[in-house]
């Protein structure tokens, strides 16, 4: 490569975005670092099932319910539309998109958080219970956690939305948070499915 | 094993040592295949080795996986902060720190601790296998020759884990046997006054907490914590192995147990002169 | 853009756009790569200092039989924190330091990712590891090991805040080495120079790149084994409690899951110091390139299926164990790799015999000694006769100081005169190497015997009688000449720094990027992005000791305006040029936010009002860390 072809940095984008932006790639790692907590957490869910308990739930309790965790968990993935519809409004240059669409999102999420709520004050077992409870309170509480942060996270954002921040170039801030939010709703179908779903089926 | 380790460790060096002669006995470096020599010395020897070893081990696990002929005997062993119970629930005998054993037939061992995570080891003997609370391990050894061989804990435990030994005494299978029968009779009735002292000094000094002798007041359940005292002057050593089991050993460790093992279980208890003559001479008649 | 002489004007500019502010709060708010990456390693060398003393301590003790220098509880604090420093407050920092400062200079780019997180990852390296050195001499440090296994250190049988420290602050800590993990990636993804394509990356970098990946995905496990055995130490769970449906062992699977590729993750940029070092003094660059950097992979990817052979003692089933096995000797192949394809540039070469070289001499000879004796344990028989025997501590500490400590006290004395701009001494730097090959083998060569021989690891004192008095002495003898070997090596280094002759850009005549720029590099590291057309830009077209060789590289440089931090960005596969990004400067928010943090952590240890509080001021800190600059504001 000699001088003349090497490309005169003048010419290349300042705010830069998605897959070019190092912030994107520093999302995507920092997800890797968290699904492999959520992975641990549910290998030790199922770790202790398959050693130490002969009935899951153990100790007479029932399988948790259905219903109210389905609901919450609907919200949840619903939340994920409007996060989705800001982001790809941003990038077309549709601000009203991304300044309705992040307080929709949020919203959800809280609306989420209080169904939770709901749900844990319901339990009729604590974490000091047994083991199993231990372990749903745990898992079901890192998750709630993530969705609180990725509230919050949002809230920011969109702070600055309103305030003119992002323009269709400058736009790797939401982009990220919006990663972050995809992710929890991914997490929170796998915790789904651990908690809820696989007691039943398996 | 070590000298396949000791071959390789040597044809690596000699491979160095002739890779630096030559860098340093020349000035214009010829070409040399280094490719080759990374697949040969990286790859292709490493691999052939591995896997003979693999299967070696297979083969090698599989003997020691199951005794040749099914153990008659079977020994629970527990471990315990910092010591070890001893049980030959087909007998009934409950002892501590000394595994007795018949010379000549496979054994097996029901390993499992009370408090902490514990590991059995015997170098001569046999592998360690450790002793995990709320489950079982079983392992078999086999004693050829009549001898005491030395065991000891493996996983680290606490405190006094470095004090937490124990014998395995191997006798020819009619000596064994009669050891155990032995072991099955209650201790003698303390019949000379020093004794009967004794023995009231024990439940009185508050020993019986936690040690149990049968045929006395501290039957079980009460006394479990510290090992079972029932034949305690037959035994070989004091407090998990680590000093002979004299009347002076055994005098001086129960006035000052803190001070030979440092924080174990067993509190300084302090008594009369008289008192812990008795008492010793009482534990020590217990055979 | 034939010459890219630019008026000196750019440099000054450069200068001021890139420098940190003077005094304390300038101090606390630098976010440069070179000097955040200098703090770790020289606190991380603080406490280096500090685990040795514990460790001669521990061998003093064992000089005789039957000796009480220490209490068991003290030996027990001691053995404990001498594990849990040099694994956790030493190897992995110091490795991570010297990444984060020699990895942007390799690549060809003027600072990390994420300048800000590094910074961040310093303070809460720094509060963590203070913390832990603060219970260790109020006499309250962990003491159950630093595999710390549960149930001993669960609730019933820990009452004491020891294991709190342990679980609380190396959660705390963990934050900073996957921050680290985390820019180190995307720095080495997205900022390497332009056509320094994945083919031509560094050898060093290509090892820094698989450690930053391996503790993304082990670190994980450790944080959440920690704060389920919290949980259940403040909180009341049962995680490891078998009576109430929970599992001890979990514990040892999950710490073994970070645990076993923990020891790669420190191995492995050695591996890559190696390779830098023997190119250099060979003047050959490393033959079977695509081999080394493959095997670099492989044993990233192989050392989360070895896990299980730590656990061989515990009665997991026998099949399982097998598949262990083989996975655990497997390794043996791409260590063996990198070794012979070391030999082969060697026996290729012209050999420059100069300290950096001898450390790696030292490296291959313990190297290959520690992995024949790891195969050794890998075999399942053979483990259950040496397991949590002094046959293992022969061994890890054969692979650790032989494998990891040779290579990096050569790899900073390599690099010393890029960081200083000046030459470490070379008599003293030959007389602190034999004294630690020599003090290391008297230390520790005997060790595989008493192992042999029956004497159990985490003792703190052995009976006479047992025959190991001889050997124990010899060891503790050996532990004294290693050590005043590192303190001499360490002098040395304090000396030069002060004294030493002044080095010039590449002293060693080495053929990768830092070596183009001025020795120390200037606050913006290059004054234009340099470009690159092989794996050893600076041996190009002309002779490795052509003096002219550095000003005709800058005919091939990308200059960047001079109007912000701005680094370049390029493709993942060919670092093609991809846009420009403008980096974040000096700012105190990464210390607050680590003090916030700080606040949660050291709340779960003290006072729990403390813990809402922190999460409130970290969220805050969060905020205005993030917030956007007036300058970027402006339309």
């Amino acid at each position: 490569m000699s001088a003349t072809t090497a490309p005169p940095a003048e010419a290349l984008p300042v705010e830069v975005s998605g897959t070019q932006a190092p912030l994107w790639w520093g999302m995507l790692v920092f997800l890797a670092v968290d699904s492999t907590i959520f992975a641990a957490l549910i290998s030790s869910y199922f770790y202790l099932r398959v050693t130490q308990a002969e009935t899951w739930p153990p100790a007479g309790l029932a399988p948790p319910g259905l219903l109210l965790p389905a609901l919450s968990g609907a919200v949840l993935l619903a939340s994920a539309g409007p996060v989705l519809w800001a982001d790809r409004g941003l990038r077309r240059g549709d601000g009203r998109a991304l300044r309705l669409g992040l307080p929709l999102a949020c919203a959800l999420a809280a609306l989420f958080l209080i169904l939770k709520a709901v749900e844990f004050v319901a339990r009729p077992y604590l974490w000091s219970t047994n083991a199993y409870g231990s372990l749903v309170w745990t898992i079901d509480g890192a998750h709630a956690a993530h969705v609180l942060a990725a509230l919050l996270q949002a809230v920011v954002v969109a702070v600055l939305a309103w305030r003119g921040h992002f323009t269709p170039r400058r736009r790797v801030g939401v982009e990220t948070a919006a990663l972050f939010w995809y992710f929890v709703v991914a997490a929170g179908l796998a915790v789904y499915a651990t908690l809820y779903l696989a007691p039943r089926l398996i | 094993m070590f000298a396949l380790g000791t071959a390789i460790f040597a044809a690596v060096l000699g491979a160095l040592g002739y890779a630096l002669r030559r860098a340093r006995g020349q000035s214009a470096p010829r070409p040399f295949n280094g490719n080759a020599l990374i697949a040969v010395g990286g790859v292709i020897i490493p691999a052939a080795i591995i896997i003979s070893l693999v299967v070696l081990t297979a083969l090698t696990q599989r003997a020691l996986s199951a005794p040749p002929t099914p153990p008659a005997l079977t020994i629970d062993v527990i471990g315990h902060q910092f010591w070890w119970e001893v049980r030959y629930p087909q007998h009934g005998v409950t002892t501590a720190n000394e595994i007795h054993l018949p010379t000549g037939q496979p054994v097996q061992l029901r390993l499992t601790s009370a408090d902490v995570i514990h590991s059995f080891w015997v170098p001569q003997l046999a592998g360690k296998l450790d002793l995990n609370p709320g489950q079982t391990n079983t392992l078999w050894i086999q004693a050829d020759r009549a001898d005491v061989y030395r065991g000891i804990c493996a996983e680290f435990c606490g405190i006094q884990h470095t004090l937490m030994l124990f014998l395995v005494v191997a006798e020819p299978p009619d000596q064994f046997a009669a050891w155990l029968e032995a072991r099955r009779a209650p201790p003698p009735r303390p019949v000379e006054p020093v004794l009967q002292r004794g023995q009231r000094v024990f439940s009185e000094a508050g020993c019986a907490f936690c040690h149990a002798i049968e045929g006395t007041v501290a039957t079980p359940p009460t006394g479990t914590v510290g090992p079972d005292l029932t034949h305690l002057g037959s035994r070989r050593t004091l407090a998990a192995g680590i000093i002979d089991n004299t009347p002076e050993n055994l005098a001086s460790w129960i006035v000052r147990p803190q001070e030979i093992k440092p924080g174990n279980r067993m509190p300084n208890t302090p008594l009369g002169a008289e008192d812990l003559q008795a008492l010793v001479a009482y534990l020590e008649s217990l055979r | 853009m034939a010459t890219l002489e630019r008026p000196p004007t750019t440099t000054q500019a450069l200068t001021r756009l890139w420098s940190t502010p003077a005094g304390l709060v300038g101090w606390l708010s630098a976010v440069n790569h070179r000097a955040i990456g200098a703090r770790f390693m020289v606190t991380a060398l603080a406490f280096f200092l500090l685990a040795g003393v514990q460790a001669l301590a521990i061998r003093l003790q064992l000089a005789r039989p039957g000796l009480s220098i220490l209490s068991p509880e003290a030996y027990n604090q001691n053995f404990t924190m001498h594990g849990v420093v040099m694994m956790f407050l030493f190897a992995i920092p110091v490795l991570e330091g010297l990444g984060m400062y020699i990895v942007p200079l390799m690549i060809g780019t003027r600072d990390m990712a994420f300048p800000r997180l590094s910074a961040f990852g310093y303070w809460v390296y720094l509060l963590a590891g203070l913390g832990l050195f603060g219970a260790f001499f109020l006499g309250s440090a962990p003491n159950s090991g630093w595999f710390n296994y549960v149930p001993l250190s669960g609730p019933g049988f820990s009452p004491g805040a020891n294991i709190d420290f342990y679980a609380v602050l190396l959660t705390f800590l963990e934050i900073s080495a996957l921050a680290a993990a985390v820019e180190l990636i995307v720095t080495i993804l997205k900022q390497r120079a332009p056509g320094m394509a994945i083919h031509r990356i560094p050898l060093f970098v290509w090892s820094i790149l698989v450690m930053a990946f391996m503790i993304v995905f082990a670190m994980p496990a450790l944080i959440v084994a920690s704060v389920m055995l919290e949980l259940d130490r403040a909180a009341g769970t049962h995680f490891y409690n078998p009576a109430a449906g929970g599992d001890p062992l979990l514990w040892q699977h999950l710490f073994w899951f970070f645990g076993h590729p923990e020891v790669y993750i420190i191995l492995l940029p050695a591996l890559g110091i190696v390779s830098a070092i023997v190119a250099t003094f060979t003047r050959r660059p490393v033959m079977g390139y695509t081999a080394v950097a493959l095997s670099t992979v492989a044993i990233g990817f192989l050392s989360f299926g070895l896990w299980v052979h730590h656990m061989f003692a515990t009665g997991v089933p026998l099949l399982g164990t097998s598949f262990f096995a083989a996975a655990s000797m497997m390794i043996a192949i791409p260590s063996g790799v990198q070794v012979f394809a070391w030999i082969a540039t060697i026996a290729n070469g012209r050999i420059v015999l100069k300290t950096p070289f001898l450390y790696v001499l030292g490296f291959i000879f313990l190297f290959v000694l520690g992995g024949i004796t790891g195969v050794m344990v890998a075999a399942m028989p053979f483990d259950l006769q040496v397991h949590d025997s002094y046959f293992v501590v022969a061994h890890f500490h054969y692979v650790i100081i032989g494998g990891m400590v040779f290579p990096l006290l050569g790899g900073l004395f390599y690099w010393f005169p890029k960081m200083t701009g000046k030459l470490p001494g070379e008599r003293l730097g030959r007389w602190s190497f034999w004294l630690q090959f020599i003090g290391f083998n008297l230390t520790f060569f005997g060790m595989h015997i008493l192992g042999f021989w029956g004497m159990p690891r985490r003792i703190y004192t052995y009976l006479p009688g047992f025959g190991w008095d001889f050997l124990n002495l010899v060891a503790t003898i050996g532990a004294f000449i290693l050590g005043l070997g590192f303190v001499l090596y360490l002098a040395n280094l304090a000396y030069s720094l002060w004294r030493g002759e002044p080095a010039g850009d590449d002293p060693w005549g080495g053929a990768t990027l830092e070596w183009a720029t001025t020795s120390p590099p200037p606050q913006y590291n290059f004054r234009a992005i340099p470009t690159v057309r092989s794996r050893t830009p600076l041996w190009d077209e002309e002779e490795p000791d052509d003096a002219d060789r550095a000003r005709d590289h800058t005919r091939r440089m990308v200059a960047l305006p001079d109007e912000g931090r701005e680094i370049l960005s390029t493709t993942v596969v060919d670092a093609r040029p991809q846009g420009r990004v403008l980096l974040p400067g000096p700012s105190l928010w990464p210390f607050w936010l680590a003090a916030a943090v700080g606040f949660i952590f050291y709340g779960m240890l003290f006072d729990l009002i403390l813990v809402p509080i922190g999460a409130v001021l970290a969220a805050a800190a969060l905020v205005a860390w993030h917030w956007p600059r007036e300058e970027e504001e402006a339309p």
